[in-house]
């Protein structure tokens, strides 16, 4: 039985609409707004081109044949070119030129490859198969020189090779639009237009494109660049417009008529200066757009986490028989000009060898972010912001990484949540396990490796057989007892067990719970158990702790935290768990949310969803009070009754 | 079993692409607008008798294909001709005995010259391809580890600029820099070098080489930095990746033992499908540096209008990038087990 879980709130099925809010979410990328504005200034030159351009277009200054090659000077600030005309002049006329290309060629593009992108994606069937076909074999025949050969073998003209460029660069775009096509068909609201029935015309209209112009958007600006590269190559192969020079043009020109053998870098750099110019600011664009659209953190777990703030090591605590000892530990989630979420607070408890404690409480309640921060696994946003760690008299927390990775895994080890991607899945299982060993006993004979593998995986029910398979060949619930193998391949004191039994069948939990119960008593080992599950506590635990929104609810021996609960909290839990011995009790859930984390209440974190919350509640934040020995609570009203 | 099937689909998909190039490139050179042979041929001298020689010398004087009227450009034949008198059928026939038919510019085989020429564009794509994987992947690497730090922004900046210039601009730059300082900037080998011993003359090579491999290097580099990056930062977030922190495992054999190969994986289809672009670059480097190969061919051929020159560099390009394609294919296969067992 579990909790009630709250669900998540509803997430909008579509986007928010509005081109204010996406200007507003783009205008945070620092790169997509330098990229937006050099655009901008690329495509101001080019409308205003005969107003910037201090001499006339095709303009030769004289016919002189000084005027050829001038370097840069007050009339000519970037100099001539191979025909006199100035370089400037031809360098803003440029810009309409390969903005023309760009915009064109890219719109074709886009305007194939969306149709059939759209087609094969909603349609499916038939029409799918073809039209992904022909693209895959579009995508392998090389574009450019394709592009080439058309051109070379029809007229050079500007439209002629906006067309061929644009016809020949849908490929990537029918790609990705499918793939998005196909993901939002099957979302909610589009299976209700269907089952109201919509025409599929109007579907596809008024949900599908809604949502896959985005991507459009960011396809047809990565499409812009290419063509515009494509067409300076073009024209500097000798293919462009002779009517319409643009940057790839007077490249061609100034290299093949001796610019380089008269040292003329004006007439070689500036055009080419330009291209960069306008490539850059669309990729740039691209990637801001990209930004907005799959909003990515840009962290992972090897970043340097934040340090400790106590630096210096706690007084070793006074009781010797305690394995593991956690005194007032908070954890804080720091983020860039925001108040520190207070992820965990003040939280304590001890483990003795051989025993099980229970940390209980709702998703998202900071039991994971309390675990990782034991072994100082925190992500790079999280900071150990007060308290310690004991492991065995040693201060856990202010260890460096070289200390620590000799207590990870030998000493602790994790059994994470949902094993499915805790196992690397380019490597075999058996590699996995035995990797821990050789990591923490470098020693270990090589020939008896195989053999230590196959008697732990046999130890939680796996044939040795499967020692060399992959973990996709595993089950789930074979994935989650690998895991557990792999957690004792050190011969541990404590394993940490974080939700090990969730999303998998009651059956093979039950069956992983007794595993991880038969070994705790065979081989001595002290358990924390993570989990939202009360009847296991019940059945397993010595010890539980119940967390409510990051801090300590009730802390105390299992008899008493299920005879004598003291925290309204753990009351209302106990009234939503079924009692074997009291079968016609009214099974209740806790009305309401845990809160967020970013979004604390004022005073007692559960007083909002709290039966016996009174004025206080609402004000100050309890303390932690203890009622008799080795019981704490964390709730105003324990100190009424002490 | 499967996995046999499933690559011998994938080699027969190759070969029915093959195919389909093959028409194109018969077609495009057909069906476009203007005759081949007097687009090719552009000499004022040259009188009736004379064209029609050199027409019956390339073939042309043959229908395209039957019952085609309008391919047919200078209609002569009729569907009554033998099909395999038509130059679909010739071509064909040709390609598979290994010819491309005739250069209107040097009158050799289009095979010869090619078959000269390709080895200098592998030399050159060689080389610059493994710079570029070489640097872009460690490149990538550091800037994933280092993520969100100036190492990584500097990094990721620089990799887009790379990305923005225009080959053959790159090209130019280089080449004025280099002849500055003495580099030699055109060819593959000094003339006369010949009749020196050969590792002096395999030195002279590597220093023609220098500049446009260190072009291609640079463009391309860019984007395999940008590729390896994110990837290597989705790695670098999965779970797994925890597990192996929390193993006790250090950063260097997190990186190497759990990372890396996870991470190469889209790695290599890009480079592959790069491969297509690579043609693109070569074309450019080699006109800029003047080096003897496939994409200065393509240039060459180009400014003389010599079509079956340019007919066979298309095929030949195409058919590499396609087989390239097959073969970054299997090797992903082979590399990542989800696939393999599929």
């Amino acid at each position: 039985m579990q909790i009630t879980t709250s669900p998540t709130p509803a997430v909008p099925s579509r986007p928010a609409s509005g081109l204010l809010s996406f200007w507003r979410s783009f205008s945070r990328s620092r790169t997509g707004l330098i990229g937006f504005w050099m655009l901008v200034i690329a495509i101001f030159v080019a409308v205003f081109a005969p107003l910037l351009a201090p001499y006339e277009r095709g303009a030769s200054t004289s016919v002189q044949i000084d005027d050829i090659y001038q370097p840069p000077s007050s009339a000519h600030w970037f100099g001539t070119d191979d025909a006199g005309q100035d370089v400037l002049t031809n360098f803003i006329y440029g810009a309409r030129v390969s903005l023309t290309v760009g915009f064109f060629a890219a719109f074709i593009s886009i305007v194939i490859g969306g149709v059939f992108g759209l087609v094969a994606g909603f349609f499916g069937g038939r029409w799918e198969n073809f039209l992904m076909r022909f693209t895959d074999i579009m995508l392998v025949i090389p574009d450019l020189p394709l592009t080439v050969v058309i051109v070379a073998l029809t007229k050079p003209s500007l439209w002629n090779i906006i067309f061929v460029i644009g016809i020949l660069g849908w490929t990537t775009t029918a790609r990705v639009v499918r793939s998005q096509t196909l993901a939002v068909k099957s979302r909610k609201f589009v299976l209700r237009a269907r089952a109201i029935g919509a025409s599929k015309f109007h579907i596809l209209v008024q949900h599908i494109l809604p949502l896959v112009l985005p991507i459009l958007v960011v396809q047809a600006v990565l499409a812009i660049s290419l063509a515009i590269l494509n067409e300076s190559t073009l024209s500097f192969i000798g293919l462009g417009d002779p009517s319409a020079p643009s940057w790839g043009q007077m490249l061609n020109f100034a290299f093949g008529r001796g610019a380089m053998s008269v040292g003329a870098w004006w007439a070689l750099v500036v055009p080419g200066f330009g291209i960069v110019w306008v490539v850059l600011s669309l990729t740039l664009l691209g990637q801001g757009l990209e930004q907005v659209l799959n909003p990515r953190l840009d962290t992972h777990h090897l970043m340097a986490g934040r340090p400790v703030v106590q630096k210096e090591a706690g007084a070793k605590p006074i009781q010797s028989d305690v394995l593991l000892e956690v005194q007032n530990l908070s954890i804080h989630y720091v983020g860039e000009g925001k108040a520190p979420a207070r992820a965990v607070e003040n939280i304590s408890f001890t483990l003795r060898e051989g025993e099980l404690i229970g940390l209980v409480g709702e998703s998202g309640c900071g039991k994971t972010t309390l675990m990782l921060a034991l072994l100082k696994l925190l992500p790079s946003a999280g900071q150990i912001a007060n308290g310690k760690v004991f492991y065995n008299g040693n201060d856990l927390t202010v260890m460096d990484e070289e200390e620590i990775n000799k207590i990870r895994w030998s000493n602790i080890s994790i059994v994470f949540q949902g094993a499915m991607n805790a196992l690397n899945p380019v490597r075999t299982v058996g590699e996995q396990i035995g990797e821990a060993i050789l990591k923490h006993e470098p020693s270990f004979p090589k020939d008896k490796l195989n053999a230590r593998v196959s008697e732990l995986l046999e130890l939680v029910g796996i044939a040795s057989d499967h020692r060399e398979h992959f973990p996709h060949q595993y089950s789930g619930g074979m994935r989650q007892r690998a895991m557990i193998a792999m957690a004792l391949a050190c011969n541990p004191k404590v394993i940490i067990a974080d939700e090990p039994t969730t999303a998998l069948d009651v059956m093979i939990q039950a069956q992983i719970l007794e595993l991880l119960d038969t070994l705790r008593k065979k081989l001595g080992l002290a358990v924390i158990f993570v989990t939202h599950d009360l009847g296991v506590v019940a059945e397993l635990c010595d010890k539980v702790l119940v967390m409510y929104g990051g801090v300590t609810a009730e802390y105390a021996e299992v008899d008493v935290i299920y005879n004598e609960p003291k925290h309204p909290y753990t009351q209302e839990l106990l009234k939503a768990f079924p009692d074997l011995t009291k079968p016609k009790k009214k099974l209740s859930s806790i009305p309401g949310y845990p809160p967020r984390l970013d979004n604390l209440p004022a005073g007692c974190r559960f007083a909002p969803r709290c039966p016996a919350a009174f004025e206080r509640c609402h004000t100050d934040e309890p303390a932690l009070h203890a009622p008799q020995k080795d019981h704490i609570v964390g709730c105003h009203l324990a100190e009424a009754s002490k | 079993m499967d996995r046999t099937r499933a690559i011998l689909r994938k080699a027969a998909w190759s070969v029915f692409t093959i195919f389909f190039v093959i028409i194109l490139n018969f077609f495009l050179f057909r069906v476009l607008p203007g005759d081949p042979a007097r687009a090719g041929i552009r000499d004022p001298r040259l009188n009736k008798d004379a064209i029609e020689a050199l027409r019956v010398r390339f073939g042309l004087d043959k229908p395209v294909i039957n019952c085609f009227e309008t391919l047919n450009p200078i209609k002569v034949g009729s569907c009554a001709v033998n099909p395999m008198e038509t130059q679909f059928f010739i071509y064909i026939k040709n390609l598979l005995q290994g010819e491309l038919g005739y250069s209107y510019h040097t009158n050799r085989p289009v095979v010869d010259v090619l078959g000269e020429r390709l080895w200098n564009t592998i030399l050159l794509i060689g080389a610059g391809q493994i710079l570029a994987i070489v640097f872009g992947v460690a490149f990538g690497i550091f800037a994933a580890w280092r993520a969100r730090t100036s190492i990584d922004y500097m990094a990721v900046g620089a990799s887009l600029v790379a990305w923005s210039l225009p080959t053959f601009w790159l090209a130019i730059l280089l080449l004025f820099w280099g002849s500055t300082i003495g580099l030699p900037v055109a060819g593959k080998a000094t003339p006369g070098m010949s009749s020196y011993p050969l590792l002096q003359q395999w030195g002279d090579i590597a220093k023609h080489m220098l500049l446009p491999t260190l072009t291609y290097t640079i463009v391309y580099m860019g984007e395999y930095t940008l590729i390896m990056r994110s990837s290597l930062l989705d790695v670098l977030s999965e779970d797994y990746i925890l597990t192996a922190k929390a193993k006790g495992l250090n950063t260097v054999q997190i990186l190497r033992d759990h990372a890396l190969k996870n991470a190469m994986l889209p790695l290599v289809t890009v480079i592959a499908i790069n491969l297509g672009f690579t043609v693109a670059g070569v074309i450019q480097i080699e006109s800029v540096f003047s080096w003897p190969g496939l994409g200065s061919a393509i240039y060459e051929a180009v400014v003389r209008r010599d079509f079956p020159m340019l007919q066979g560099a298309f095929l030949l390009i195409a058919v590499t990038v396609i087989l390239a394609n097959l073969l970054a294919d299997l090797t992903y296969t082979y590399l990542d087990p989800r696939v393999r067992v599929e």
